[in-house]
């Protein structure tokens, strides 16, 4: 008999028990479903982190440390030898020199010292406190400050103005009015003192940047009280208005923590502020110690082949090199893990379901051992009967594979659904935590036929061992 | 002239656990073809596994049954469902139609497994059936049937693929006086008009005399004695 005879056959069986091949089918659905949606939730996070990493150009990024010592320990691998001095002498100073001698390498498009403080921030009396960042007018031309929510970048590194990030602005609590996302304050809200703003009505207000410095020389007079956080330090505030000149994109929950400052200040304006620096003790003494170090140079490069190049020159330079592209490797091996499990789950649900089918498929051979005696006596081979179950168990998978896609498309929609309403709550931009990905569609259709179809192995053979004479006999 | 089949010293054992049940203990005897054979005996005496084991649904344990010059104790399972298939017909005491099925299809059955193109199976079906008195009856599923009408289904099944030799269990056990004698004037039609052969097994042997042309008595699994009625035409 042909294979689309045993399909017709075995579809006409399927639909004369319509309630058993519904439950059967149910089981596969459940399977998928629960696979797919396990599955999409691990590659739409790992999708988010490596989109993240293309948004912020972290591939064609790099951080240059003043000594190799330095960029280990920050990868928390090596170790610092104990009693070894903080201030090597052969090691080669981060200085505007050396800044300026990176620039010129092949491949380097941006170079400069990343510059990070604590400052509270103020907006028409409303305050926060925040991380600030300095950066050159050029990074305007970049990723992710090329596309602003508002306003502009600003022009020169000497400008008199800010780009505020949207979480900052919520901490100051401003809830913006986006425009696909138009958001009303509640009685609560505004109890709590929310203020509802449009982006573009906050270009050019006015912000106070509230700095604090440290009297150095008292510092090194007592400068254990200093790294335990003595309350008898002299710290001196210093309040500077500068104005809002834009207002940075939502950026995706992934990046926020990490990537992102509440208060990006013009390169040359920053530096004029008193500040403590912040980025690292390093920073701190090395300022001190004469010779200016910086803590940490920021390097773009224009393509990502120049960045391994460029790495291993620095390196040869006796400078440490950090750049979070290699992380994404790591990274990577983590959502594998991640996967695996999901995908564990969602499999352990399948076998259930797998279970079901030769359960549901047993039963029927014995409900319809009669009909197999029959087809066997009017000259059915074994191979004829074989096919028709073997077929039945393909139709169930596949129907439980394609409900099951629909199924798990259903749960990720409802579950991202939620997960953004607590997004937005908290002030983040939407954000899509599924993916599904084509790959993910074949493989799932695949599975669910592989599974249901040697689920059918052994109630197939079973069907095929009928015995006529006793299938037949009337009693 | 060749018979049509040849059963020698056919012996079957069942074993049922510990015990050994001997079914047929040395049966012999030839049909030639165009022939009418009843096989009569008492309830249990091995009328049933003879006819099995003929209709190839059942293996002997040792002896040969031929059919056509082919011994059916050599073949494999593969050829003798192809013996099912073409080359015998097998009617039941309970009919066994599939219920789900209509005339149409369950006479369609056996051409699904012989290989006949989809489009050509149910005119070949309806032909049949029409044939039998049953042009009515065509869609309707066994259960809206009577007795007698299923029981012709399930010769125009057994029938269907054209087989040299018709084998009937009991055809009318299940049925009233009336309808039985219609189901034996039908087998002896096909016998005297087609020639086909036809061996059934019977329990009622006053009936069995009345279409056969030899009667094949079976006592504990042996022949006991063989009637010789008429002559076949
Ligand atoms: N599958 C079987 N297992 C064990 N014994 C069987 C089996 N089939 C038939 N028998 C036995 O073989 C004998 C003959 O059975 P059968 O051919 O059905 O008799 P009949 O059809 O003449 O009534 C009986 O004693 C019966 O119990
Ligand atoms: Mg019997």
């Amino acid at each position: 008999m042909k294979m689309d005879e045993m399909a017709r056959m075995a579809v006409d069986n399927l639909r004369k028990s319509r309630l058993r091949t519904f439950l059967t089918t149910l089981g596969v659905v459940i399977g998928i479903g629960a696979l797919v949606s396990m599955v999409s939730f691990g590659t739409g996070m790992q999708k988010n982190v490596t989109e993240t990493f293309l948004e912020n150009d972290l591939f064609t990024s790099l951080q240059v440390l003043p000594a190799k010592a330095d960029a280990e320990r920050i990868r928390g691998q090596g170790r610092m030898p104990a009693g070894r001095p903080l201030s090597r002498p052969d090691s080669i100073a981060l200085d505007a020199a050396a800044v300026e001698k990176i620039r010129t390498m092949p491949g380097v498009t941006v170079a400069f010292p990343e510059v990070r403080f604590p400052v509270k921030v103020a907006i028409e009396g409303r305050e926060a406190t925040t991380n600030a960042r300095a950066m050159p007018s050029v990074m305007g031309g970049f990723k992710p400050f090329d596309k602003l929510q508002a306003g502009s970048f600003f022009e020169s590194d000497t400008a008199r103005s800010v780009i505020i990030s949207p979480r900052l602005l919520r901490n100051m609590k401003f809830v913006l009015i986006e425009p696909d996302r138009p958001r009303k304050l509640t009685v609560e809200d505004t109890l709590k003192g929310f203020r509802s703003a449009r982006p573009e009505e906050l270009i050019g207000m006015p912000i106070d940047i509230v700095t604090s410095s440290v009297d150095f020389s008292q510092l090194m007079r007592n400068p254990v009280a200093a790294l335990s956080g003595g309350s008898d330090l002299p710290f001196a505030e210093r309040t500077t208005r500068l104005r809002i000149a834009g207002v940075a994109k939502q950026s995706d929950g992934f990046g926020q923590g990490l990537f992102e400052s509440g208060v990006i200040l013009p390169m040359q304006t920053a530096e004029s502020l008193p500040r403590l620096g912040f980025s690292s003790v390093w920073d701190l003494l090395s300022r001190t110690g004469g010779t200016e170090s910086y803590g940490t140079v920021y390097v773009r490069v224009k393509r990502m082949e120049d960045l391994a190049p460029l790495k291993k020159s620095l390196e040869d330079m006796g400078f440490g090199v950090v750049s979070i592209a290699d992380q994404l490797e790591d990274f990577k091996k983590g959502f594998l893990v991640f996967d695996a499990v999901l995908g564990a789950v969602g499999t352990i649900a399948l076998v259930v379901a797998a279970l079901g089918i030769i359960n549901t498929m047993v039963m029927s051979i014995l409900e319809r051992r009669r009909e197999i005696g029959i087809m066997k006596a009017v000259g059915a081979g074994e191979g004829d009967i074989k096919g028709i179950f073997f077929v039945e168990a393909g139709v169930i998978g596949f129907a439980g594979g394609v409900f099951g896609l629909l199924l798990g498309w259903a749960v990720t929609r409802v579950a991202n659904g939620i997960a953004n309403i607590y997004i937005a709550r908290e002030g983040g931009a939407h954000a899509e935590l599924f993916y599904i990905s084509p790959w993910l569609i074949l493989g799932a259709l695949v599975f669910s036929v592989g599974v249901s179809l040697a689920a059918g192995l052994y109630p197939a053979m079973r069907a095929a061992s009928v015995n006529p004479v006793e299938a037949l006999r009337h009693d | 002239m060749e018979p049509i089949l040849q059963i020698r010293h056919l012996q079957k054992t069942y074993e049922r656990g510990r015990e050994h049940v001997r079914a047929l203990s040395g049966v012999s005897f030839d049909v030639a073809e165009g022939e009418f054979v009843s096989i009569v005996g008492r309830s249990g005496c091995g009328k049933s596994t003879l006819l099995n084991i003929i209709g190839g649904l059942d293996v002997p344990s040792s002896g040969s049954v031929v059919v056509r010059g082919r011994n059916l104790a050599a073949m494999s399972r593969s050829e003798l469902a192809g013996h099912r298939r073409s080359t015998v017909g097998m009617v039941f005491q309970s009919f066994n139609l599939i219920p789900s099925r209509t005339a149409v299809e369950n006479v369609a059955l056996p051409l699904a497994f012989s290989g006949v193109p989809r489009k050509n199976r149910p005119p070949k079906a309806a032909r049949l059936l029409t044939g039998m008195g049953l042009k009515s009856r065509l869609n309707h599923v066994p259960s809206e049937m009577s007795g007698g009408e299923a029981q012709r289904v399930a010769v125009a099944r057994a029938l269907v693929n054209d087989p040299v030799l018709l084998l009937a269990d009991e055809p009318t056990g299940n049925l009233d006086s009336r309808t039985a004698g219609e189901i034996l004037d039908l087998l002896k039609a096909l016998n005297r008009e087609r020639g086909l052969t036809v061996v059934m097994v019977s329990h009622d042997e006053a009936s069995a005399r009345r279409v056969s042309h030899r009667l094949v008595r079976l006592l504990d699994g042996r022949i006991q004695a063989q009637v010789r009625l008429r002559r076949p035409a």
